[in-house]
């Protein structure tokens, strides 16, 4: 049996256990942690890529907030490499669901000369955390909401759910605190911040299938369209301004769809017709590449990439 | 595609592994993420290129698959809890990798209050079968014990690395034996032992021939049928305020939070608010599924009134009359000791009951775990006669607590909602203690 057909097989619930339901019981802990932040601090936020897990934050979090409005601003970090159909989504979304959107932009830090690129086209990936602290700092934020998850990287099976950070934002992997129950210790004295993350313990899985039972909208760019693409280290590079073809390699046409977005210079789209989340779920127990391992340029080199960044402040 | 996938499941296992170094914790872990297909090409990629990848057999060290910090893995030990996760067709898992190592006691309580079952390694080579009654170890008496104290729903005995002793089933009849008296004088749930090697695979997600002799399941499949209860036994429902909001479109009615535990609630149900004592009708409960009529332990609740009600993050939402309230303000309690600053008899602590944050201290401490062998010691006096002296990270003790205010407390056995709490260093803000009400 092939995992897919396990899974297709898969036996469900009777009419009266539904409400230890796989994907409620994930709901209820994401909306009884956002409600510690709605409840627990003076000036939260959430940090929100629009990308597909932090949707699935914010659809949860309209739902702590339910019936009342939501009750935190939305923070999106512009690169100012976007995808445009991200930032079309983007104003779309803050239209329809009347929320309060603050954007902390590259360009600025890098006019102010807080961030000073080596070259124009450079990955402005790793210089989100310098625009993010800036904009913390500038809102006071005591909490910052985000999408990450404990199964998309080996440095982040030991995040908390709240996670404690000092006044220069660092992560101190030794000096976490224990999280007992759901008794969230909370305090912090001037200066210092949260992150918190509701969704840590979900899979990429649980996450499309809570898409696609909630209906959640998500960026064209998700789903399979035609790219111009080009074929280079085993990954698809989308053709754009920023990435153009290099001397001697052809540009093709690809049924392609995104699994992250991020800056354009290092978010690569996969092969995949899949059209709906259904279909990505299909494609996803059968992948043989892990999220960030097949799409993010710049996390392939190194396995200590990631627990490096987050020592200085990205997420 | 009609068929929902992983919707529809039951809700996901959290179990705790405890072991100590070398027992083969890792191995277990990582065999269960392996066979469970979680693995994906590229982690296993970049587990060939970690240092010393290939175990001297050349086999794949399974144990790699778990190391996370760039620290740790220099060390070669971990150093804190870890969260992994796998699925079967049946169900998802939540893993909280807490470390064997003597003094890190603390993180096997913090795993453990977040897990509904615990696998217990058991390490057949470390134990001395010449000898006429079989001994468990120091640290297997402290896993059980602290398993016990926790509260923790099943246990699983996890016998390891029975290929060492050539699946030797009268000697694991020895252990099962010697885990039993072990459990007795605990007062432990029932446990089930299984046979296995994380190594090779034996008994973790099927038997092979070498434990066809053993009848109960595998790992495994005995994890993915286990059923777990959001409550514990007690039988008022109850629910630790988290925030209040409006809704705009109706009057700004007022919609109360939090996270429903021990029994059900219902409309029509009374209810009363602590502090306060003000008494009040559920009117409406709505859920992340929209409104309902009834709400079950574990599920995240807003609950609208049939009257206004002056209510606020920090108090409780207790069923029943106001005057069925119990408040406590001075109790027993097991304090588990989690700060490398020693406890302070005497010193005013803030607390976490519930969403309420509050003044406390420990009044008198009466007894101690004895980590060596799980059983409670009273206290005696040592040289300086002073009994309270020192209580130190990953302590165990007994004590008196005092609160600033009397509290609505119910026994941790009875509700993990009432019962427990959290101690904070206020100078620090460091998590200083987790403790449990008696
Ligand atoms: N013979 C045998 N050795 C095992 C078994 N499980 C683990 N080991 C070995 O025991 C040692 C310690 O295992 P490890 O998983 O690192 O232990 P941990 O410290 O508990 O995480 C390693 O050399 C493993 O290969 C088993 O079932 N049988």
């Amino acid at each position: 049996m092939t995992a897919r057909d396990a899974f297709l097989s898969a036996p469900t619930l009777t009419e009266n256990s539904v409400t230890h339901d796989h994907l409620n019981w994930l709901e209820d802990e994401a909306i009884s942690i956002l409600r510690e932040v709605f409840g627990g601090f003076e000036r939260p936020a959430i940090l929100c890529s629009f990308g597909k897990d932090s949707l699935v934050v914010l659809h949860l979090a309209m739902k702590a907030a339910a019936p009342g409005k939501l009750p935190l601003p939305i923070v999106h970090v512009d690169t100012g490499h976007n995808f445009p159909e991200v930032i079309s989504f983007r104003e779309e979304f803050v239209k329809k669901h009347g929320v309060r959107l603050i954007v902390g932009h590259l360009d600025d830090s890098i006019a102010k000369g807080t961030i000073r690129l080596a070259h124009p086209l450079e990955s402005r990936n790793p210089y989100q955390t310098i625009t993010l602290l800036e904009t913390i700092e500038a809102n006071r934020f005591d909490a910052l909401v985000g999408g990450a998850r404990r199964d998309e990287e080996k440095a982040r099976a030991k995040e908390r759910v709240f996670s404690h950070r000092d006044s220069f934002s660092q992560w101190q992997p030794r000096a976490q605190r224990p999280e007992l129950w759901n008794l969230y210790n909370t305090r912090i004295t001037q200066g210092e911040h949260f992150r918190v993350f509701p969704i840590s313990n979900w899979t990429e899985l649980d996450v499309w299938n809570y898409i696609a039972r909630e209906n959640i909208e998500l960026p064209s760019i998700y789903y399979t369209h035609q790219r111009e693409v080009i074929e280079r280290g085993g990954l698809l590079v989308p053709v754009t301004d920023i990435t153009p073809p290099r001397a001697g390699e052809t540009v093709v046409t690809r049924d392609v769809r995104f699994r992250t977005v991020g800056d354009i210079s290092c978010t690569c789209p996969v092969a995949s017709t899949a059209a709906s989340a259904d279909d990505v779920i299909l494609e996803t127990i059968s992948a043989t590449a892990s999220e960030r391992g097949a799409t993010r340029m710049d996390d392939r080199a190194n396995d200590a990439a990631m627990e490096r960044r987050k020592k200085e402040g990205y997420f | 595609m009609s068929t929902a996938i992983f919707r529809g499941h039951a809700r996901p296992l959290r179990f705790i592994t405890c072991g100590s170094v070398d027992d083969g914790k890792s191995t277990l872990i990582g065999r269960l993420l392996y066979d469970s297909k979680a693995l994906m090409v590229d982690q296993l990629e970049s587990l060939g290129k970690a240092r010393g990848a290939q175990s001297q057999s050349g086999k794949l060290d399974l144990s790699l698959v778990t190391d996370g910090l760039e620290a740790e893995r220099e060390q070669g030990i971990t150093i804190d809890v870890a969260y992994r996760y796998f699925a079967t067709p049946k169900r998802k898992f939540i893993i909280a990798d807490a470390p064997g190592h003597e003094q890190y006691t603390r993180n096997m309580v913090t795993g453990s209050s977040k897990s509904d079952v615990a696998v217990l390694l058991i390490d057949v080579v470390k134990l001395d079968f010449a000898q006429p009654t079989l001994t468990l170890l120091p640290q297997t008496k402290r896993h059980a014990a602290l398993a016990g104290l926790l509260g923790l729903q099943h246990i699983v005995v996890a016998v390891n690395k029975m290929d060492a002793i050539n699946f030797d089933a009268a000697k694991f009849e020895r252990v099962v034996n010697a885990f039993g008296e072990l459990a007795a004088s605990l007062k432990l749930n029932a446990f089930t032992a299984i046979p296995m090697s994380a190594l090779d695979g034996d008994g973790v997600v099927a038997h092979t021939v070498r434990t066809s002799w053993f009848q109960g399941p595998a790992l495994l499949p005995h994890l993915e049928s286990l059923e777990v209860s959001e409550a514990r036994g007690g039988t008022t429902a109850h629910i630790a305020v988290q925030w209040v909001t409006r809704d705009e479109s109706d009057d700004h009615l007022r919609w109360v939070t939090g996270d429903l535990a021990e029994s059900t609630l219902a409309v029509g149900d009374a209810i009363s608010v602590f502090p306060s004592g003000a008494s009040a009708i559920v009117g409406a409960i709505r859920t992340g599924r929209g409104l309902i009529d009834s709400a079950k332990p574990g599920e995240a609740v807003a609950i609208r009134f049939d009257r206004q009600v002056d209510i606020a993050r920090g108090d409780w939402i207790i069923a029943g009359n106001a005057d069925a309230q119990v408040l406590t303000q001075k109790t027993q309690a097991t304090i588990a000791w989690l700060d490398n600053a020693p406890l302070t008899v005497g010193r005013r602590y803030v607390v976490r009951h519930g969403s309420r944050w509050l003044p406390a201290r420990i009044s008198a401490i009466s007894a101690r775990l004895d980590l060596a062998n799980g059983q409670w010691q009273d206290t005696v006096a040592n040289e300086t006669g002073n009994p309270f002296a020192d209580v130190n990270a990953n302590d165990l003790v007994r004590a008196e607590i005092e609160f600033a205010q009397a509290l609505p407390l119910t026994a941790f056995a009875k509700s993990a909602a009432l019962g427990a709490f959290v101690m904070v260093d206020p100078g620090t803000n460091a998590t200083a203690a987790a403790g449990m009400i008696h």
